[in-house]
């Protein structure tokens, strides 16, 4: 446990105080990684609000967050404060139903399969279907 | 830059009866996807066990390694 490195602290205080918080490269609206791509459209499938954290603008963020995780890549998602996992877990989750589940959520009945494997197209698609 | 014969040798060695699957995502040589089944899987969360798979390279991954995406499973046994 370290006393004096904010940007841990920082990390752990953010996955404290968001029930679902995910860690990722570029932001949601912009995802820099086909990673992070996919595991946004999983959670945008299920309509579920979360936290996201761009883990680009400071190399350190990610350095702090996978010693804290004990996980190397990105995206991360937290949920109640515990790694869910990264875009593996999270989209095979999503298709078992396990993420709605995780998440308090109920599976909308068309959401059957994969997320769009298109990142960029399938971000656009969920974006016109939310209010 | 390690090749999808040397990741897949180095999880076999690593984890109890062991076998691997592993492709070359993009045919760039740092982006791989491997599935991997053993045993030691069993009884473990989806978590547990990438992480025992992520540990046979330690700081590789996110270095020579950029992406290793993993499906994890257990073995199959004749249902008793």
């Amino acid at each position: 446990m370290s006393e004096s490195n904010p940007i841990r602290d920082a990390i752990a205080e953010a996955i404290n105080e968001n029930k679902v918080i995910l860690f990722m490269k570029g932001t949601p609206d912009a995802p820099a990684c086909g990673f992070s791509a996919r595991t946004v459209a999983a959670l945008q499938a299920l309509d579920a609000p979360f936290a996201a954290v761009d883990i680009l603008p400071d190399p350190r963020i990610r350095q702090e967050l996978s010693a804290l995780s004990n996980w190397p890549t990105i995206p991360q998602l937290f949920v109640d404060g515990e790694l869910v996992g990264g875009c593996d877990i999270v989209t095979e989750m999503y298709e078992t139903g396990e993420l709605a589940e995780a998440l308090g959520l109920e599976q909308p009945a068309g959401a059957a399969g994969e997320p769009e494997p298109e990142a960029a197209s399938g971000l656009l698609g969920i974006e016109n279907r939310l209010n | 830059m390690p090749s999808t014969d040397d990741i897949k040798r180095r999880i076999e060695a690593a984890l109890p009866e062991a076998t691997a699957e592993v492709e070359d995502w993009t045919g760039g040589g740092d982006h791989f996807r491997a599935v991997v089944t053993s045993p030691a899987f069993e009884g473990l969360s989806r978590i547990a066990q990438h992480r025992l798979v992520y540990d046979v390279f330690g700081a590789e991954i996110g270095g020579p390694i950029h992406a290793l995406s993993l499906t994890t499973r257990v073995p199959e046994r004749e249902q008793a």
